[in-house]
């Protein structure tokens, strides 16, 4: 089959849709969707913010400067996190290749956030183990807190490997993209 | 523009090229299940660029830019199946297939993309429905020598493969 006569086979389609669309229940769904993802994503979101900033000032109250600072600029940065995606979600201008570089973007910023929130657990725990062995509470709930920081920080290391995984795999179909634009330069 | 204002223009999109997203989604989708999910999944994203269209390209443009970055990012991306079931048991099927003749040569043509990788797979899609070069690398972002060179091997390798298939039925 020559290409002419491919071309001719895909043409069929335009006169004979493959597919009917059930319009109410399309219209359902895309209600059912933006909701269901602006809800998750926003309250995911906020509770980052306001328990970490929250938090910060509480614990700024009780004199633990360290500890508070640096829930405080966890708070900043969950917030500046959020500024970006708002900016970033409504371009529906980019190429294939800036979509694909904004993903890179997005992904990029996930890994480093769950590694920030995940080395994060160590600081938050110790001083929170370390005021606790101050007021000389029980060995038993000493160790049920450490290891539940333990815990808590091996399990955030298969949502940082998740992450990890998700931008490898957008970086390798950019790389794919970009494939011919630098053998093209090296030819040159 | 009001949830309504962007229904309409919606509906009235998919009314006219609800084909252009059909062949995307067969390309990019191998079951019915990820069809289903690929087609809503699109759907949601038309409908979100409705505002953002500044008629400065053609509707199939814009259609096939937003369709296209779904179709790429969700053969990429690795979906919760069982979030997937429940959300179709919720629901009710929005793709019923059609009562449409099937010809076997269009058959083996989805056969031979669907083995593309998902940027090859993209510039099939958009040299079969006649792209200019220029109208392709703005949508892809590569050059125009570069979209040229893809598409002279994937030519080459179609009309290969579709000889061999012609000679020995496989």
């Amino acid at each position: 089959m020559e290409f002419e006569e491919m071309k001719k086979v895909w043409d069929t389609q335009n006169n004979e849709p493959l597919y009917v669309i059930n319009e109410a229940a399309l219209r359902n769904s895309i209600a059912t969707k933006r909701d269901k993802g602006i809800h998750i994503t926003n309250v995911t979101e906020l509770l980052s913010i306001v328990v970490n900033l929250g938090a910060g000032v509480l614990i700024l109250a009780t004199g633990m400067f360290l500890l508070a600072t640096w829930m405080i600029i966890i708070g900043v940065v969950c917030l500046a996190g959020r500024v970006r995606r708002k900016m970033g979600e409504q371009q529906f201008d980019r190429t294939m290749l800036g979509d694909l570089d904004y993903a890179v973007s997005i992904a990029d910023y996930q890994v480093r956030f769950s590694g920030l929130m995940r080395w994060n657990i160590i600081p938050v725990g110790f001083l929170i183990v370390w005021s606790m062995w101050d007021k000389q509470n029980s060995i038993e709930l000493m160790i049920g807190l450490i290891s539940f920081f333990a815990l808590t920080f091996y399990a955030s290391g298969w949502e940082h490997n998740y992450y990890r995984s998700r931008r490898r795999n957008i970086e390798d179909l950019r790389k794919m993209l970009l494939k011919n634009d630098r053998e093209e330069v090296n030819v040159r | 523009m009001t949830d309504k204002e962007q229904n309409d223009i919606l509906e009235q999109w998919l009314a006219q090229y609800k084909s252009l997203i059909f062949k995307i989604v067969r390309s990019y989708a191998f079951t019915a299940m990820d069809r289903e999910d690929l087609f809503q999944e699109i759907s949601l994203q038309v409908w979100r660029s409705v505002p953002s269209f500044r008629g400065e390209c053609a509707v199939t443009t814009w259609l096939y830019r937003v369709s296209l970055n779904t179709a790429i990012r969700f053969s990429q991306r690795e979906r919760k199946r069982s979030e997937n079931r429940a959300d179709l048991n919720d629901s009710h099927q929005i793709l019923l297939e059609a009562d449409a003749h099937h010809d076997q040569r269009l058959e083996w043509l989805y056969g031979e993309i669907s083995k593309l990788n998902a940027i090859d797979k993209s510039i099939t899609l958009l040299m079969l429905e006649d792209f200019s070069y220029r109208e392709m690398a703005s949508i892809v972002g590569i050059t125009e020598t570069n979209i040229g060179v893809r598409i002279n091997r994937i030519k080459k390798l179609l009309i290969e493969k579709s000889k061999k298939h012609d000679l020995h039925g496989v």
